[in-house]
Order: C-alpha cells, then sequence, then structure tokens
C-alpha cells in the first residue's frame, strides 16, 4: 500500500506547480489538502510546515526557470519589456510540460509548451519561431559528437550522397528570427531559410540560404544524390556543388559519398 | 594506491577548461552528475570526458526520484548503466527523496513522508535501482525544510530503515544533517549515534545560506563551508573509522578553481587531523 504517500506527492505537487495553487494553499492548507483527499492528520501536517511548503514552491519554481534565459534570451527581453515573462513562466510551469530527467531538457519543454499552448502568439505570431531558433542554436552547441567517418570524398560530384555534420539544421521561418536581438527582439516578416551547424572551433554558424538551396538540401538530406536533386529542382548543378563545397569549408558538411 | 580517499571536489562547468587543460589532476578525485554529461557533445563536452579520462570518478545523481511512483526511463538507466561503466565509478548515489509525480518533474529533492509506508516504498525501488546498476548503490541523506504528511517516526529511524531494508550503502551529506539539525533543531552529534555508519562509503560537504525572511537555513552549496560542519566532519570520520572520501560540493557562486582548491586544501587538512594518531599526553609525568 502506497496510497498515502502517492496522494501526499500529487497534493503538494498542485501546490508546487500550478499558477493558484500558492494562493489556495496559503488561504487553507488544511482545505486544501481534503480538497486532495488527504485525512485530517496528512492535512494539519500540511498546514503546520505551509510556511515551509511555500518555500519548497519558490524553490521549485526558481530552479525550473533558472536555465531559460540563457536559452531564450531575445525572447525573455521581449516578453520583459511587455512585463510578462513572469505569466509566461508561470503558464509554463502548470502545464507540467518539465518531464525529462535531464536538466537541459527544460529548454526543448518550453519550446514543446509554445507550440502546444499557442501562448502569446496572438500578440506576437513570430514568438513560437523565435524560440524555436533560439533553442536550436544551444542545442546545436551541445549535440553528441559522431566518431570521425573514413572513406568520404572532400568534392562533390553529381553521382555521390552528402553527408552531412550531425548539426546540421535545414531551418524555415515565417520570420527572419536569425536578425533578431535583444535591441530589436521583434524580427521582421518574411520567408527565411537557413542552415545551422557547428563549426570545427565548435561554434554555432548560421548560413541564410535561397528558397531553392533550402529545398535542395532537404533533398540532400533525405538521401538524393547530388545531381538528382539538383535536377529535380531544375538547379544550375555548378552552382549546386559550389554551395555544396562552400558547406563543406564550414563544416556543414563532412564529405560526400 | 586507492584514490577514493581524502577531500574531492565536484566538477563544475567554469573550471572545465582549466581543469582540462592540466597535466594531471590537482584533487584525488571528482564527482560528476551523469545527467549533466550523458547524450552531449560539443567543446564543453570533449573537455569533461578529457578530464574523466584522465582522473578518478565518482558519480552522483540528481534526478532519479527514489521515492518517487515514476517508472524511470529506460533509455535514462541504459545512459547512467554505460556512463558507470566508462567511468569507472566504484559506486552510485542518489538522494532519499522524490522530485517527480506524474511524469512532470521538479528537479528539486523533495522530502519523503517518514512513515512505514514511505520507508516501504522506498525500499522496494532503492532494490530495484540496485538490480539495474552495475556498481553499489548509496542513499544521500537530505536536507528538508518541512515533514511531508503527518510523520509516524522521526526522520533519523526514516533515513535508518531505509537504509537497512534497501541492505544499501550511505553518501553521509554532513552539510546536510547540520542544515537539517539548525532548522529543526536537534543536536547533529545525537542523530549520529547509533546510526548504521558502518554503511558510509563517502561523504559530501558543502556549504549553506541562511535566509532571515524565511528563518531558515536552506542548502544552496553557495558558500563556503563553515567551521562547525568541518568540525562535524572532524568528529564522525574517527567513528565511522575508514578515511572514506568527502566530496566538497559547490553548485552557486561557484568560486575560481584556485579558490575552491585552497578550500579543498584545508578541508584535507582538517580530514588528515581526524585520523592522526592521538599523542600521548604526560608521558614524562608517568617517568616521574
Amino acid at each position: 500500500m502506497t496510497d498515502n504517500t502517492l496522494a501526499l506527492q500529487r497534493c503538494v505537487m498542485d501546490l508546487f506547480l500550478d499558477e493558484k495553487g500558492a494562493a489556495a494553499f496559503a488561504a487553507d492548507a488544511c482545505a486544501f489538502g481534503a480538497e486532495r483527499g488527504l485525512d485530517e492528520p496528512d492535512q494539519a501536517a500540511l498546514n503546520r510546515f505551509k510556511p515551509r511548503l511555500l518555500t519548497y514552491r519558490n524553490l521549485i519554481r526558481f530552479a525550473l526557470e533558472d536555465p531559460l534565459p540563457d536559452c531564450f534570451p531575445i525572447l525573455q527581453t521581449l516578453l520583459e519589456k511587455a512585463d510578462l515573462w513572469d505569466a509566461c513562466v508561470d503558464a509554463f510551469l502548470a502545464s507540467r510540460f518539465i518531464q525529462s530527467s535531464y536538466y537541459r531538457d527544460i529548454h526543448p519543454a518550453f519550446v514543446a509548451w509554445l507550440a502546444s499552448s499557442g501562448w502569446g502568439q496572438d500578440t506576437w505570431p513570430f514568438l513560437l519561431q523565435l524560440a524555436h531558433f533560439e533553442y536550436i542554436e544551444v542545442e546545436i552547441l551541445r549535440w553528441p559528437d559522431e566518431p570521425p567517418l573514413e572513406g568520404l570524398a572532400s568534392v562533390p560530384a553529381a553521382d555521390l550522397q552528402v553527408v552531412f555534420d550531425g548539426t546540421a539544421r535545414n531551418l524555415a521561418y515565417a520570420f527572419a528570427v536569425h536578425q533578431a536581438t535583444k535591441e530589436n527582439p521583434e524580427p521582421d516578416a518574411g520567408e527565411t531559410f537557413l542552415l545551422g551547424y557547428r563549426d570545427a572551433d565548435g561554434d554555432f554558424m548560421v548560413s541564410e540560404l535561397s528558397a531553392h538551396a533550402s529545398a535542395f538540401l532537404a533533398r540532400c538530406l533525405e538521401g538524393d544524390r547530388i545531381g538528382k536533386a539538383a535536377s529535380a529542382l531544375d538547379l544550375d548543378h555548378i552552382e549546386a556543388l559550389e554551395l555544396l563545397g562552400d558547406l563543406r569549408d564550414k563544416g556543414a558538411i563532412l564529405g560526400f559519398r | 594506491m586507492n584514490p577514493f580517499t581524502g577531500v574531492g571536489v565536484g566538477l563544475r562547468r567554469p573550471h572545465l577548461e582549466q581543469v582540462a587543460a592540466l597535466t594531471e589532476s590537482p584533487v584525488p578525485f571528482w564527482e560528476i552528475a551523469p545527467e549533466n554529461v550523458v547524450g552531449q557533445g560539443g567543446s564543453r563536452h570533449r573537455q569533461v570526458m578529457k578530464i574523466l579520462e584522465r582522473d578518478p570518478v565518482i558519480t552522483h545523481g540528481l534526478s532519479m526520484s527514489m521515492g518517487g511512483f515514476d517508472e524511470w526511463e529506460r533509455d535514462v538507466l541504459d545512459n547512467l548503466r554505460g556512463f558507470l561503466t566508462t567511468t569507472r565509478s566504484p559506486w552510485h548515489s542518489e538522494h532519499l527523496c522524490w522530485t517527480s509525480y506524474g511524469g512532470a518533474t521538479t528537479h528539486e529533492l523533495l522530502p519523503m513522508p517518514f512513515t512505514r509506508e514511505s520507508v516501504s516504498h522506498t525500499v522496494a525501488r532503492a532494490r530495484q535501482m540496485q538490480a539495474e546498476l552495475p556498481v553499489p548503490f548509496l542513499f544521500e541523506n537530505v536536507s528538508y525544510y518541512a515533514e511531508l504528511g503527518a510523520a509516524e517516526m522521526s526522520e533519523k529511524q526514516f533515513f535508518a530503515e531505509v537504509l537497512e531494508g534497501a541492505d544499501c550503502g550511505w553518501l553521509l551529506d554532513i552539510n546536510n544533517l547540520y542544515v537539517n539539525s539548525r532548522n529543526h533543531g536537534f543536536d547533529a552529534k545525537e542523530w549520529l549515534e547509533g546510526m548504521p555508519l558502518q554503511r558510509v562509503q563517502q561523504m559530501h560537504i558543502a556549504g549553506h545560506t541562511w535566509f532571515e525572511e524565511d528563518q531558515l537555513i536552506i542548502d544552496t552549496h553557495g558558500a563556503a563551508v563553515i567551521d562547525p560542519v568541518i568540525e562535524l566532519m572532524a568528529w564522525v570520520l574517527p567513528r565511522i573509522g575508514r578515511p572514506v572520501p568527502v566530496l566538497l560540493e559547490r553548485d552557486t557562486d561557484i568560486p575560481t578553481l584556485e579558490e575552491l582548491l585552497a578550500e579543498r586544501e584545508s578541508i584535507q587538512k582538517a580530514y588528515d587531523a581526524a585520523f592522526a594518531p592521538v599523542p600521548i599526553l604526560g608521558v614524562g609525568a608517568l617517568r616521574d
């Protein structure tokens, strides 16, 4: 039997994470416990430790919010200007989207929550895409290293396939999210195609692409041979090979096979 | 020579580049949380792996929610097992607490109810975890600021019963004990009386912070270790009777590596003194 332990944990999770949990608990801790099925001795214990259980709520919220500004500095700046950063964090925590044992997964959980909830996107239609791009930088920087591949050609040719670096991300947005800054956090609307990757020095890099180049790289990422991918999009083969050679020099592409 | 003795240091991000550039370890051993390393890459990760390949390391987990009810993710367990094998950690420790419920995680060390039901539940989870790991499993006593529900026993009795029931080792966090003794008004040395010190395999030592508004000491790991905590460490070491490794933790307001190593050195002196032979006083008087 683990009913009591389970009920206690379920009860205080409402206190710790729900937006209105603190107010309801502070108003009447016994009633808070009773509504969640706790017996009277456990209700009394909640009441006895009320201030310290509220301290736990603060500690949890600090722990869960702490990694967000490092990953989403522009989004945070935007929302702080509107005095809505705390409201955004509160709604995120209440959603209980943070489920992974890995602390680093708070970042993708935040993006997933924005996508699921649509929070703030009536006011700022670019919000999710900005958050996604800010997260992509962090994801690329810490993406697992791969063992070096042997036998790759260094020069692209029509009958070869492209071997991308594991960090390469072919990205498409409806806003120029890569141009947003803390000073100007609202990106202009407009189709934006980017290739994000990690260079040889371990730094995050992003290259702007045309719509055609992005479509071409998408086919290459799917495994098409270079000539077939270029022909399917009516691309000039020489230009396509030059693009690939350039991306190989920059580190986004490991080689060709 | 057994590297897992003396005073080690928790390996932290601000020091990675500097430590990786050294030709040999500046400490007897490091401690690291596998959750913060596995599945990662990039330059920082390469620095971590370089250090872990060169130096002895002990692993310490943060988020397995040992007293919780959520099933452990299979890939997380697999990654942990692989990491323990790669690093050749002599054991793996986790906190006696819960961190998640219903799939949602708090990343905070939350207190267990001090009840028989809670003991049985945690013992079962610990045995399950031990069966998953390639190395011995240790429980750490946590700082707790509140009791969760009506207690049927003391925290001391709860912790001892879980250790015995799970038949596992003990990571004695001396700072957590001190913090609890201050926050809940008991004597730390009395708390240790009758506890199964033979189960202690490792100790933690750290700083903490007093919050005036809450009238509470929080286990922040954000300050230098205070003398009473070092004295408590020195008091308990001879009672354990073995030079178990002590790990200096620092997680916030992290000082320079040089400052941290200087603090480690001072704790090491207290550690060495705790095992020094007691001088026989009054020998001259006996001759007379």
